[in-house]
């Protein structure tokens, strides 16, 4: 079929899983058990009168199906709610903590592609070398590593003992200016590099096989038997083909790199959206969570998409599939 | 080749240098001299700036130490003691107080504080329902304001109300009025920085999920504080925050867990406050009646049963192993920090740690074991001994606790299946009633009332435990509610205590202590309240925020653990040079061998 | 290998007696897969461990109120791996944790496994019907939302018990299974014998069973034992996230509560490192297990 016919057939798959995401997301959290407004009934000594009051400020009262309908229309208006926390707009919330996860994860995923593809492509072009032996087992092993545990080992390595670097943290505080850039940098490095060795064995063993199964194609051993040298051979024949599924696998790992983020975020404290979920579902403040949810449902389900653009654009015997 | 590489590392060479001058120079200024700041590291988010909206944790030190209320808690043992008010004074009847505020007061803006602002804010918290305060105010009173000091507080029936002292913080009418009338969730999200208050300190600053900062309030109408501004700094993990005591990048560390004390014992220029407790760790029995599906073993309801229950719990094993010693064994219901009305019940006349005894007293009682599985069977039903107990997992040390709990029952034929869950499923089995005794808090106020309160057995659906009922500690209740005198009414606190204690609608197993720590090199003269093992940040009151002054000159700049900023640089720039290197020459020799 | 007598045999046993054959024959060329074996071995001690735990470690070891030692104290002759919060053992912990992680692992997987092979197997065989259309629509909703935060919610709802923990790890991890069965029924459904069967007139269960169970198994069985090193990771990130049973030793908690207690200011190594490792071990042996599994069951890839 076309590539136009493709594409269109693609987006109106993503906006139909978005709108289910949209609903399941909200069934599910009404279904959950506990009232969050009740809940905080001990500590705010709020007795039946202030709970049925604030039940009804957030329109928990109403029926349903009305709840249903009043949130596709808030949310389609961009209108995310306000928190049962404290009353502030959601999006307020997820704003102020959206950059340090962005940092977070877009360093991490750089470095760890990066450095995956290039310890995959070396290990790969030279099978059964020692640094292909080494780089797969080390690969191996990073990711049998929980990714909580491997970054309180890096904390209590360089942060406790060696006092290298802080123990976690955004900044130290009252600093301005390009201190102050220091000071998040410093504070970055840790959460950052386990992010990074969490992701990057992966990212080195799925390049390393494919390229190994690009370079059993036939244009790789048709160059090759041309006299075309390696180094050419890998450039411009094998890396661009193997690195095409390694690049599919970054856009669709980005639910799992979000849920390294959660882990990473907690071991350090680092105030991102990944603790601001966890803090939100502890506390049953359903419009972050929804919220939450919803965002990052939405960022996956455009990756997927765009990943599956991509691959239709510079491989078009997928788009007959 | 080579000349290439040479020219490159030169020109980093070069850029590194002239950065990491900038750089160096930038780091060794010294932050405002003149100006003394108290950095407080905290675990405790800041949820809203908002008075009617205090949440939890640190809302409360905000509010607190910005907002001034008619008398507050004096530091000695939590009694009133004139504020904003000079004095109150009661009718004979004490249907009526009459309040005087001190002369000349005014908002941090600037405008006068008069006693139109104390009566619009007991009003907004009445008309409003605010559940935070509505309490304090009771009998429905109304408020008149014949001139601008004096204010009126006139009750339906005889009130202590401004003895308790009322916990309602009095805020600026020219700020608020507008928000009369509306519902009170738009009044929760009201932004309310920066503050218009009358104490010490402002909040001016938020970063949200970061950090927060008070600055020094220069219309405050009493003792000028030395410190100029507080920075308070959000660490989500207590290590980090230990660690940044440490370093000296913050001067306080509100709010330690125990076991963070190793880390810091020994360390000369920092001081651990072990507060005297707050709230108690509750271990409550159910005796069923709150909801058609309030379902507990009947055999509770047998005395003898919760007594033998008592002797066999160690509560210094508690104390031990889930708090680290930093609590003290409990007694009674009323918490040690109201000190005038908590009674203590001595050491012998406690029920003791003896699970022999416990033994024997269930063996008395016809608690046999008849199937020889370890559990006791219940002679009335034949239903064994088995107790469903949630155990809160957001309160400090309740799991734990129940986990010794289930070991030590365990030896008098009893078994425990521990349930631990979070506080919203704690709610679901506090208003249901489906569990047999479980694990939770209380927490209190100054005043006694609300604490026995809980206990009547009207609460019984709302919010008693477990439907205790008895109505000799009823009776003292509704006593102490109607004694005008404090120490008349104290007799009868105590009388009350006496009667539960003895009854046990549960055991209060511990007072856990909290662990404040702070820089003794950097400010002295703290003011804990109450009395010397108080809270030295406010809890009550502000009085050591501005009684506390720097030790030897103004604090130091802060400084960041972790690389320089000239490794930075220069990592950055060797990393860029070789990424472009490699560009250009790889693309280079590819054209020269195709 | 003996030669057998296959001409009298019913088709069924003969059958049989193929597959018997073939088992043999992979189990040889496992053996030559050092990777595998070091793996197999590796597994096998950590089971031993598991399945011996009570008899070696005495359940009076784990119980807080009859601890003895010194609460946070590092490795000595009593206590070769030091004492927990409670003056516990922490070796008799990890003995106890071996036993929990990988029950955890095993149970979840097999729910994940259950759950997806079924998927899987309906949305492949029904391809390109409204069933299909449903079930992929399912697996796609839980392959888009990111597992940790679905698992946070869920093990929030439930409540922390083993039992939900095991509920929540399967509920994450079925999806991913379920596509690749749904990939390789389609691919079966297509063969000649599947077509002559159902000209034959049979029916869709006689099918299923038959014919593509038998083919799909082997990727299954290649990703079962992936999953339960999966399992294992994900029950530790929840029990660091405080979301465990928390009466339940498991590795994770393990970690969880050293950490809570301030294991890496004050340096409590010896709590910290060794459940970590255990961990890695036995994830370690089972990818390389699955890997040497991958190469028999998927014969091009032997070559690698």
């Amino acid at each position: 079929m076309g590539a136009r016919r493709y594409v269109l057939r693609k987006v109106l798959q993503a906006a139909l899983t978005l709108f289910f995401v949209l609903t399941a997301n909200f069934f599910m959290f009404r279904v959950m058990p506990g009232d969050p407004i009740a809940m905080l009934a001990r500590s705010q000594r709020l007795d039946e009168e202030a709970i049925a009051e604030q039940q009804a400020s957030y329109g928990l009262d109403k029926p349903l199906p009305q709840q249903y309908v009043f949130y596709l229309q808030q949310t389609l208006r961009g209108e995310l709610g306000l928190s049962f926390r404290n009353a502030r707009p959601v999006w307020d919330e997820i704003a102020a903590r959206v950059w340090p996860t962005v940092m977070l994860v877009g360093i991490g995923t750089i470095l760890s592609s990066a450095i995956g593809v290039w310890v995959g492509t070396k290990g790969g072009w030279n099978r059964g070398s020692r640094f292909d032996t080494s780089t797969l087992y080390g690969s191996l092993v990073l990711y049998s590593m929980p990714e909580g545990w491997l970054g309180m080992l890096l904390m209590l390595v360089f942060a406790g003992w060696l006092g290298w670097f802080p123990a976690g943290g955004y900044e130290t505080g009252g600093m301005s200016g390009f201190a102050r850039v220091i000071d998040v940098a410093n504070h970055l490095v840790l959460p950052c590099v386990t992010l990074t060795l969490g992701y990057v064995g992966s990212y080195a063993i799925v390049m390393r096989s494919s390229l190994l199964e690009v370079m059993r194609e036939g244009f790789v051993l048709t160059a090759r038997a041309k006299g075309v040298p390696d180094r050419l051979v890998l450039r411009r024949h094998a890396g661009p083909n193997a690195f095409l599924p390694t690049f599919t696998l970054i856009f669709l790992s980005f639910g799992f790199v979000l849920g390294g983020a959660i882990i990473v975020e907690t071991v350090f404290s680092w105030p991102g959206i990944g603790l601001l979920t966890y803090e939100a579902i502890n506390t049953r403040d359903y419009p972050t969570i929804q919220a939450i949810f919803l965002l990052t449902s939405a960022m996956v389900i455009v990756f997927n998409l765009a990943a599956d653009v991509t691959y239709g654009y510079l491989d078009p015997r997928v788009r007959e599939a | 080749m080579k000349a290439r590489w040479l020219r490159v590392v030169a020109i980093a060479a070069l850029v590194v240098t002239a950065l990491s001058t900038v750089a160096r120079a930038q780091d060794s200024e010294p932050s405002g001299e003149d100006t003394t700041v108290l950095r407080i590291g905290t675990t405790a988010d800041l949820n809203s700036d908002n008075p009617w909206a205090v949440v939890a944790g640190s809302d409360w030190v905000v509010a607190t130490s910005e907002y001034d209320m008619m008398l507050k808690f004096d530091s000695e043992d939590l009694s009133p003691a004139p504020s904003l008010a000079e004095g109150c004074e009661p009718s004979e009847d004490y249907m009526t107080w009459t309040c005087t505020l001190r002369e000349g007061l005014l908002w941090s803006d600037g405008e006068p504080l008069t006693s139109e602002d104390v009566a619009f804010s007991y009003r907004f918290v009445i008309d409003h329902r605010i559940p935070q305060y509505k309490s304090y105010f009771a009998f429905d009173p109304v408020f008149e304001t014949p001139d601008e000091r004096t204010l009126i507080w006139k009750a339906e029936k005889p009130t202590f109300a401004l003895d308790m002292p009322p916990w309602g913080y009095i805020v600026p009418e020219h700020v608020w009025a507008q928000y009369d009338g509306e519902d009170l969730r738009t009044i929760k999200s009201v932004e309310n920085t920066p503050t218009v208050a009358s104490g010490p300190f402002t909040l001016t600053d938020w970063q949200q999920g970061r950090s927060w900062t008070m600055t020094r309030n220069p219309n405050y109408w009493g003792e000028t504080p030395v410190v100029d501004e507080i920075q308070f700094r959000l660490y989500t993990n207590q290590e980090a925050m230990v660690t940044a005591l440490k370093n000296g990048e913050i001067d306080f560390a509100d709010g330690i867990k125990p076991s963070l004390l190793g880390s810091i014992e020994g360390n000369e220029n920092i001081t651990v406050q072990q507060t005297v407790s707050d709230w108690w760790l509750n271990f409550a029995f159910n005796f069923g009646g709150q909801s058609p599906d309030a379902d507990a073993l009947p055999a509770i309801h047998d005395h003898t049963l919760r007594e033998a229950v008592a002797m066999a719990i160690d509560k210094q094993d508690i104390v031990d192993k889930a708090y680290l010693g930093t609590a003290t064994t409990g007694d009674t219901l009323i918490r040690p920090a109201s000190a005038f009305w908590h009674l203590d019940i001595p050491a012998e006349e406690e029920y003791p740690y003896d699970p022999a005894a416990a033994n024997a007293l269930l063996d008395d009682a016809g608690y046999a074991d008849s199937d020889g599985d370890g559990v006791r069977e219940d002679p009335a039903t034949g239903d064994p001994l088995v107790f469903d107990v949630p155990a809160s997992t957001d309160t400090a040390g309740a799991v734990e606790a129940g986990q010794l709990i289930v070991g030590e029952l365990r030896e008098i034929g009893i078994e425990v299946n521990l349930l631990p869950v979070n506080d919203a499923k704690m709610n679901d089995y506090w208003g249901t009633g489906n569990w047999d005794a479980y694990i939770w808090y209380w927490s209190g106020d100054p005043d006694p009332n609300y604490q026995l309160f809980v206990f009547s057995s009207e609460q019984c659906g709302s919010w008693s435990d477990g439907c205790w009922k008895n109505p000799e500690f009823d009776a003292l209740y509704e006593e102490q509610r109607g004694i005008m005198d404090r120490n008349e009414r104290q007799q009868v606190v105590l009388d009350a205590q006496q009667v539960a204690y003895e009854d046990i609608p549960g055991l209060v197993l511990a007072y856990p202590s909290t662990l404040q720590a702070y820089r003794n090199d950097r400010f002295t003269n703290w003011t804990p309240h109450p009395g010397e093992n108080g809270y030295l940040l406010p809890s009550y009151n502000y009085d050591s925020l501005v009684s506390i002054t720097p030790v030897g000159g103004t604090t130091a700049a802060s400084s960041s653990s972790g690389l320089p900023a000239w490794i930075w640089i220069a990592g950055v720039v060797v990393l860029g040079g070789i990424v472009l290197v490699a560009m250009r020459g790889g693309r280079k020799r590819a054209d020269e061998e195709a | 290998m003996a030669a057998v007598d296959t001409t009298s045999m019913s088709p069924r046993r003969l059958a049989w007696t193929r597959r018997r054959r073939a088992l043999a024959g992979h189990w040889a060329t496992y053996r030559r897969n050092s990777q595998g074996m070091v793996g197999l071995s590796i597994l096998t001690f950590f089971l031993l461990v598991a399945i011996l735990g009570p008899l070696l470690v005495d359940a009076s070891l784990l119980d807080p109120s009859q601890a003895t030692g010194v609460p946070f104290s590092p490795p000595s002759l009593t206590y070769p791996l030091g004492t927990d919060n409670f003056g516990r053992s922490v070796l008799a912990l990890l003995v106890e944790g071996a036993r929990i992680s990988l029950l955890v692992g095993f149970t979840a997987t097999i729910g994940a496994m259950a759950i997806g092979a079924t998927v899987g197997i309906a949305a492949g065989y029904f391809g390109g019907t409204r069933i299909d259309a449903v079930l992929n629509a399912l697996t796609n909703w839980f392959l888009v939302i990111p597992w940790l935060v679905l698992a946070i919610a869920l093990a929030t709802i439930l409540g922390p018990t083993l039992l939900n923990v095991i509920v929540v790890i399967a509920i994450t991890s079925w999806a991913s299974t379920a596509r690749l069965v749904r990939a390789q029924a389609l691919t079966v459904r297509e063969r000649t014998y599947v077509e002559r069967a159902k000209a034959l007139g049979a029916g869709h269960g006689r099918i299923v069973t038959t014919h593509i169970l038998p083919n799909v198994f082997p990727v299954i069985f290649a990703n079962t034992v992936l999953t339960v090193a999966l399992s294992i990771l994900s029950e530790t990130t929840l029990s660091i996230l405080g979301l465990g049973d928390p009466t339940a030793i498991s590795w994770g908690r393990i970690i969880e509560a050293s950490f809570n207690a301030g294991a890496l200011t004050a340096g409590y190594w010896w709590w910290l490192i060794p459940p970590g490792i255990a961990i890695v071990l036995v994830t370690l042996s089972f990818t390389m297990c699955g890997y040497a599994l991958d190469e028999i069951l998927n014969p091009k890839l032997r070559e690698r």
